[in-house]
């Protein structure tokens, strides 16, 4: 339970504010005031107008349309990558945590060295294999952040498997995988639900950086990074085309890092 | 305390001040680090706009693209025009000192024809089959057949003259450039700057007429348009249309808008169903707006309708033949059964922002009409590899660099060389006739037929040639962009 009411305050903003733009996200064609790919090259670099509420890009595609369907690109990613590593990474952390000390020195091993990469460095290398292109970026994501849970799990895992009731159970003669499902598993879900939400902010932001960088949607799709990547030439003479991705982007990465510790105070008992 | 921080402040004031007594060397944007400062080793125009300061050609290209003497002052061929014979300027001299001899000039050709050296331009100087040097001041060369467009190779930056001491010493030229050029070589900070200075032995007499010049390596376009309001850099040529209104409002600086020499295309993989048909080709055509994609994406220019840049020699006006006409389009691809089913995909290469641009514009255009088109960026080694030599694409938007001769646009083409895999013999045929035939009457009628076949069976949507905007301080004047080679010429430039 969050006691401070400031927390609170900003915990119910964030939830609001993910949940707008969740709503925005699903119903895009609905809100969306013009199709995000449609250019009006009579009304190119437009500011912000009655029009277009956010004026418009170099090729006169409205900037308000293209923003809400970016925000299916980033939650996109953001779901499918988050999901990927967190099952890849609480699997590998499980395994380690109850096999023999071998297979776990093993895998950590495998997972240690994926984490001393630089995350950008090692997802501009994932997507060069791969493609570029935002299937190739959730994959190349979620590998990447898979460490964080598999370390996270195995040592929840390790000090879980000590715990009375566990050894009861197993005393008992419980099979493991009952054991794993019946009282492991229910006992990491907070972990691993703030560690999700934490992940999620990442996600959204190496998105928008791959993007950037040409590696990750592909245009003419709306994504936030390739907003802001067309946006660098016209910084001066058309700012309101950086201005908007760019709050989206930043809000939307403030708002998962507020839900990742409000939960984890609520989740975490110890607190 | 504070009579210590007022003389320092004098001291400092004084320095600046004597500073700002010695000239100011010119600084110009270059937009991006040559691959190499070897002319021989190339084929980057990075690399090109920047030894044009510090080489010199036999011969080499006039204000209206005319070809006429530099380091050769004359040259004749004989009847057959298997003889070319080639009369050196006297006085001549490299940078380190050496005098200027047919024996450099030799080594020069022989250096780039040499198959170990493996230079990308090589295949230029195919056709001389030897080089004779009866005197220090004449360069004879052989040729097996006739080969008129060795003229522009002999004109075109690759065709730089070094110093047969320093070939023979295996020198590192492509880091330590040595010629005969306006400017000799100081330094280069790789990703930063080159640095030159004034060759006071330049055999054109009394120039340069500025001492020092510095070629500031800016990668981003907005940063260059800062520096020229900024006057931190005194030239640019990479500015857009969108740059204008500020950089006038400045008050500070020039703005020139030449046409280029170069084509920007749509092509289109002819080899590939449904592009192999030609009703789908015209299709695409109809359904391009050019004038829109050229104002739009490379800051204005004229359609082309063929492959030719504009304003040259060569070029004949065929834009009639497929104006803008969706609903012509719509009808063509439903004569030819190509609907929403069919994928077409369309490589860009993701460092050219404004082919980036434009692709965006085609696919919307496309989309009008009923093409499915999905866009894929790659780098430049990838397209490289992909499209322009594999051939593994549908469509991709690009530009071909202007050429001095019409050989060296159109060579190729109408044959499975080129990268639009278009196959069409008669205009290979007359492509490969005008490169032997002799004077511009007798290849104008050639290459107009070749020309012609191209317009009717557009194996590209032949989007037209842009223009160029030269940005200089107020301070400059006399700079000279070669409109076909894209090389800057600094040589009667002044500063005030």
């Amino acid at each position: 339970m969050i006691r401070r009411p400031a927390a609170r305050r900003l915990y119910y903003a964030a939830l609001l504010f993910l949940a707008i733009l969740g709503a925005a996200a699903i119903a895009a064609p609905l809100v969306a005031p013009y199709s995000p790919t449609e250019q009006h090259l009579d009304r190119r670099l437009a500011p912000p107008s009655r029009t277009h509420l956010l004026g418009t890009d170099n090729l006169g595609r409205d900037l308000l349309s293209r923003t809400i369907y970016g925000s299916r690109s980033a939650l996109l990613v953001g779901i499918v990558s988050v999901a990927i590593s967190a099952l890849l990474g609480s699997l590998v952390g499980l395994v380690a945590a109850l096999s023999s000390p071998s297979l776990d020195n093993l895998l950590m091993l495998v997972m240690d060295s994926l984490l001393s990469f630089p995350t950008v460095l090692l997802a501009i290398t994932v997507v060069s294999f791969l493609g570029y292109g935002l299937v190739q970026v959730m994959i190349a994501v979620g590998v990447i952040y898979a460490p964080t849970f598999a370390r996270l799990v195995r040592a929840e895992t390790l000090a879980l498997k000590n715990e009375g009731y566990v050894e009861a159970s197993q005393a008992l003669g419980t099979p493991q995988v009952l054991v794993v499902f019946r009282h492991i598993l229910p006992n990491l879900l907070g972990k691993v639900v703030v560690q999700c939400s934490i992940t999620f902010a990442l996600t959204v932001v190496i998105e928008a950086s791959l993007s950037y960088l040409g590696l990750g949607a592909q245009p003419p799709t709306p994504s936030w990074g390739l907003m802001l990547k067309d946006a660098r030439d016209y910084l001066v003479q058309a700012p309101w085309m950086a201005l908007y991705p760019g709050l989206a982007l930043a809000f939307t990465v403030l708002c998962f890092n507020i839900l990742g510790d409000s939960l984890s105070e609520r989740l975490n008992p110890k607190l | 305390m504070r009579r210590t921080f007022l003389l320092a402040l004098a001291a400092g004031l004084l320095i600046a001040g004597l500073a700002g007594a010695a000239p100011k060397p010119l600084t110009w944007a270059l937009s991006g680090n040559p691959d190499s400062l070897d002319p021989q080793k190339t084929a980057g125009t990075l690399t090109f706009q920047t030894v044009r300061s510090l080489y010199d050609t036999l011969v080499e290209p006039d204000a209206k693209g005319q070809i006429v003497g530099a380091l050769a002052e004359r040259w004749q061929t004989s009847a057959d025009n298997l003889t070319w014979t080639f009369t050196l300027r006297k006085g001549v001299k490299f940078h380190n000192g050496d005098a200027l001899t047919s024996a450099d000039v030799r080594a020069s050709f022989e250096r780039i024809k040499n198959k170990e050296f493996a230079s990308p331009k090589a295949s230029e100087y195919a056709a001389i089959t030897s080089i004779e040097t009866p005197d220090p001041s004449t360069v004879v060369f052989k040729l097996a057949k006739p080969f008129s467009p060795l003229l522009a190779a002999l004109a075109s930056g690759w065709g730089a003259i070094l110093p047969k001491s320093l070939i023979d010493s295996g020198h590192d030229f492509s880091s330590k450039p040595v010629g005969t050029g306006p400017f000799v070589f100081k330094e280069w900070v790789r990703d930063n700057r080159i640095v030159l200075a004034k060759n006071p032995d330049y055999w054109l007499k009394g120039l340069p007429k500025f001492d020092s010049l510095i070629f500031q390596i800016i990668p981003e376009r907005a940063v260059q348009v800062q520096g020229l309001i900024a006057g931190q850099i005194d030239g640019s040529d990479i500015i857009d249309q969108e740059d204008v209104p500020m950089l006038e409002a400045s008050g500070k600086v020039n703005i020139d808008r030449p046409l280029t020499a170069q084509i920007f295309v749509l092509a289109m993989n002819c080899s590939k169903p449904p592009l192999n048909d030609l009703r789908v080709r015209q299709a695409v055509n109809h359904a391009i707006d050019k004038q829109a994609v050229l104002d739009v994406a490379y800051g204005g220019g004229k359609p082309v309708g063929t492959f030719m840049n504009y304003g040259n020699a060569y070029y004949r006006d065929f834009t009639s033949l497929y104006p803008y006409d969706p609903a012509k389009a719509r009808s063509l691809l439903a004569q030819a059964g190509v609907g929403k089913d069919t994928v077409l995909e369309m490589v860009l290469p993701a460092n050219y922002p404004p082919h980036v641009k434009a692709g965006e514009m085609y696919q919307e255009m496309l989309s009008k009409v009923g093409l499915n088109v999905q866009i894929k960026l790659v780098d430049w080694p990838t397209w490289l590899k992909d499209v322009y030599t594999a051939a593994k694409y549908d469509f991709t938007a690009i530009a071909h660099t202007g050429k001095l001769d019409p050989d060296g646009t159109l060579s190729g083409y109408g044959t499975e060389k080129r990268y639009v895999r278009w196959i069409n013999a008669t205009a290979a045929d007359y492509i490969a006739k005008g490169a032997g035939a002799v004077g511009e009457e007798n290849r104008k009628k050639l290459y107009d037929q070749a020309m012609m076949i191209m317009a009717r069976e557009v194996p590209f949507v032949f989007t037209g040639t842009s223009y160029r905007r030269v940005v200089t301080n107020k301070r400059v004047k006399g700079f000279r962009m070669d409109p076909i080679l894209d090389t800057y010429d600094f040589r009667h430039t002044e500063l005030q």
